[in-house]
């Protein structure tokens, strides 16, 4: 009797979190579910069949895979060696530097993004330092461009990459590479065979961070990117804002909730996994 | 001519920016020699020990091991193992990974890495160990698993640094006789950083007495025991009775007489009437009464240690310097603290070392 209670009375701290999410997150979230899947004849599935049907809909989930993974990718190869620095700083050095990751989040995601169109447009600062150092022969627009939302999204989430890392390199003992390297291991096989699987899983939780937010991001893309290009996100934005098509929003909504929950906890098993085998 | 040492270290010196903490260290170790570098916590023996690793850089003098100059070398193209204090096991690999590190990072073949991993695993009695995690293991097989790891891949050389001192002592003195053992038989090389000196007697061949950046004396246990070559010395390796005092005659056979806070005693040395000195002689070489030799004082008896095998009796000493007796046989009867009590020791045991004035 009563097994489903938890054993453990301290996991009853977690009951006004739960409380909170069931009321104003599963609920509203189930209506939702309910709306694309319930239509004026009882329960169906011709929603999700139709919105499948069209090809548009799947270049617009094409759209939101590859920018998300973009993303992702961008944030990682850039924000890993960050993190691995911070962790290595100390006193005003580490300071300066968390300060300077952690400061931008109080700036909003709008005005971040009307930053970067000043800085992506034709005559803009990366156009200009790309003319000058010569890889561009003429200046080029990056706004409303794949590439410069990615550089700009990569920016805005950048945080949510460096800091789960570096709360797990600031553990590991820095005397483990040492002993690596008497026993006669290079840098990059230090790197691979001890930071790297130590790393593993705040790799792993800022990935899934960068992912699960860059795939639903809206602001951002809707900014820098305009109408022409399409996001489940913006379009789940449109359908609700702008064609006053509920039963569409719903559908695209529950596509990105299904993409983004399968992804993200796929990719957390399969690292895990590998990090255990590596 | 002596062949080139197998190790040789020159000059070697490091300061980080609050005076040196190496202070031009010349150390010289044979192949097989089992050597303890023992001092105080801050002495420069650990950051001596980085230098030899190549974990950190001197700023000046040379390193040579095995006829080649590693100085500039990165730590990995050393050729030589560490043990750690805290042993830096490898948290997210087994203990026969943690052994096999080395190996596969200098891409030996599977087969002998293979090998080399089951040998060291029964070396260190741990072959059923072998798939278990590092984090699940007590300290004492933490430290084994360390030390198999270093000496797997066959080093010139072998650093440890204060490997006993996370363990109980029960354990530490079976675990220091094995690791002795287990040294010599493979023909290890080995540098041990201690500031146990029980630790350096037992296992060294010969011992670095380091203090302040420098290397005071090094020489066989015994002889270090037998003859301290500096007050520190003699302070920080074993028991001393220690008295100061002033020369009042020197005797060009090598025998000075120095005026003390507890009488005339008498000492080898050779220094000029009326320098200062300090007298110092091992508790067990004092005896009770006045035949343990020419040396006789009656110091007042402050308090007797029961320690098992051995009783030590303190005396009360007026420049506050440690005089105690220690002796494995019988006290004798009558002894009550805070009387007098004749006890003697001979000239031949009483070591005199200069002391700056006070």
């Amino acid at each position: 009797m009563m097994r489903w209670l938890p054993r453990d009375r301290m996991l009853w701290l977690a009951a006004p979190a739960l409380l909170y999410l069931a009321f104003f997150y599963a609920m509203p979230l189930v209506y939702l579910l309910g709306r694309s899947v319930i239509g004026p004849n009882g329960p169906t599935l011709s929603l999700f069949a139709g919105f499948f049907a069209d090809d548009y809909n799947w270049r617009v989930i094409g759209n939101t895979l590859r920018i998300a993974l973009l993303v992702t990718l961008v944030s990682l190869i850039i924000g890993y060696p960050v993190a691995l620095a911070l962790a290595r700083a100390r006193g005003m050095a580490q300071v300066l530097l968390l300060t300077a990751i952690i400061l931008p989040l109080s700036v909003g995601v709008v005005v971040k993004a009307f930053a970067w169109q000043i800085v992506l447009r034709r005559d803009g600062a990366i156009a200009k330092l790309l003319v000058a150092t010569g890889i561009w022969d003429e200046p080029q627009r990056l706004l409303f461009t794949e590439p410069g939302l990615v550089i700009g999204a990569a920016n805005v989430f950048l945080p949510f990459m460096i800091l789960p890392i570096y709360s797990v390199v600031k553990l590991i003992d820095p005397r483990l590479s040492e002993a690596g390297a008497t026993l006669g291991a290079s840098p990059f096989y230090r790197f691979r065979k001890i930071i790297l699987p130590l790393t593993m899983p705040g790799l792993i939780s800022g990935m899934a961070f960068v992912f699960s937010m860059s795939v639903s991001m809206f602001v951002i893309p809707s900014l820098l990117m305009g109408d022409r290009f399409q996001t489940l996100a913006t379009l789940t934005g449109r359908s609700f804002l702008l064609m006053r098509n509920e039963a569409l929003g719903s559908a695209t909504a529950v596509v990105l909730l299904v993409l983004a929950v399968s992804i993200v906890v796929g990719s957390t098993i399969l690292s895990r996994r590998i990090g255990r085998t590596a | 001519m002596n062949p080139a040492p197998f190790l040789d270290i020159r000059k070697a010196s490091k300061d980080f920016g609050a005076g040196p903490v190496l202070d031009g260290v010349d150390l010289a170790v044979a192949r097989g020699e089992f050597i303890s570098l023992l001092g105080p916590s801050g002495c420069g023996k650990t950051t001596l020990l980085r230098i030899i690793a190549g974990l950190a850089a001197a700023d000046g003098g040379s390193v040579t091991l095995d006829g080649q100059d590693i100085s500039r070398l990165p730590p990995h193209r050393r050729d030589v193992g560490v043990v750690f204090q805290n042993y830096a096991l490898f948290p997210h690999l087994t203990v026969a990974e943690n052994i096999a590190f080395g190996l596969r990072a200098k891409g030996a073949p599977a087969a002998e890495i293979t090998a080399t991993v089951e040998r060291f695993l029964t070396l260190i009695h741990m072959a059923a160990f072998a798939d278990r995690s590092v984090r699940a293991l007590s300290g004492g097989q933490q430290q084994r698993v360390a030390v198999a790891r270093a000496l797997a891949t066959k080093p010139k050389l072998l650093l440890l640094d204060e490997p006993f001192s996370a363990l109980d002592r029960k354990l530490r003195e079976t675990m220091q006789i094995d690791l002795r053992r287990l040294l010599r038989e493979l023909g290890t090389t080995a540098i041990f950083v201690t500031h146990d000196q029980d630790e350096a007697l037992i296992m060294s061949d010969r011992i670095a007495v380091m203090n302040r950046g420098r290397i005071e004396q090094l020489d066989t246990p015994e002889a270090i025991y037998a003859r301290p070559a500096t007050p520190f010395a003699l302070e920080f390796v074993g028991l001393s009775t220690r008295i100061a005092g002033t020369v009042t005659a020197y005797d060009p056979a090598g025998l000075v007489t120095v005026e003390t806070s507890l009488g005339s005693l008498r000492s080898r040395g050779r220094f000029e009437v009326g320098s200062p000195v300090l007298l110092g002689v091992r508790p067990e070489r004092i005896a009770f009464g006045a035949a343990g030799g020419e040396n006789v004082v009656a110091p007042v008896l402050s308090d007797i240690v029961f320690q098992g095998a051995r009783i030590q009796a303190h005396f009360a000493s007026p420049d506050q310097r440690p005089v105690m007796i220690e002796t494995s046989g019988a006290l004798p009867a009558g002894l009550t603290a805070g009387s007098p009590v004749t006890i003697s020791f001979a000239v031949e045991d009483t070591i005199a070392y200069p002391l700056a004035a006070a």
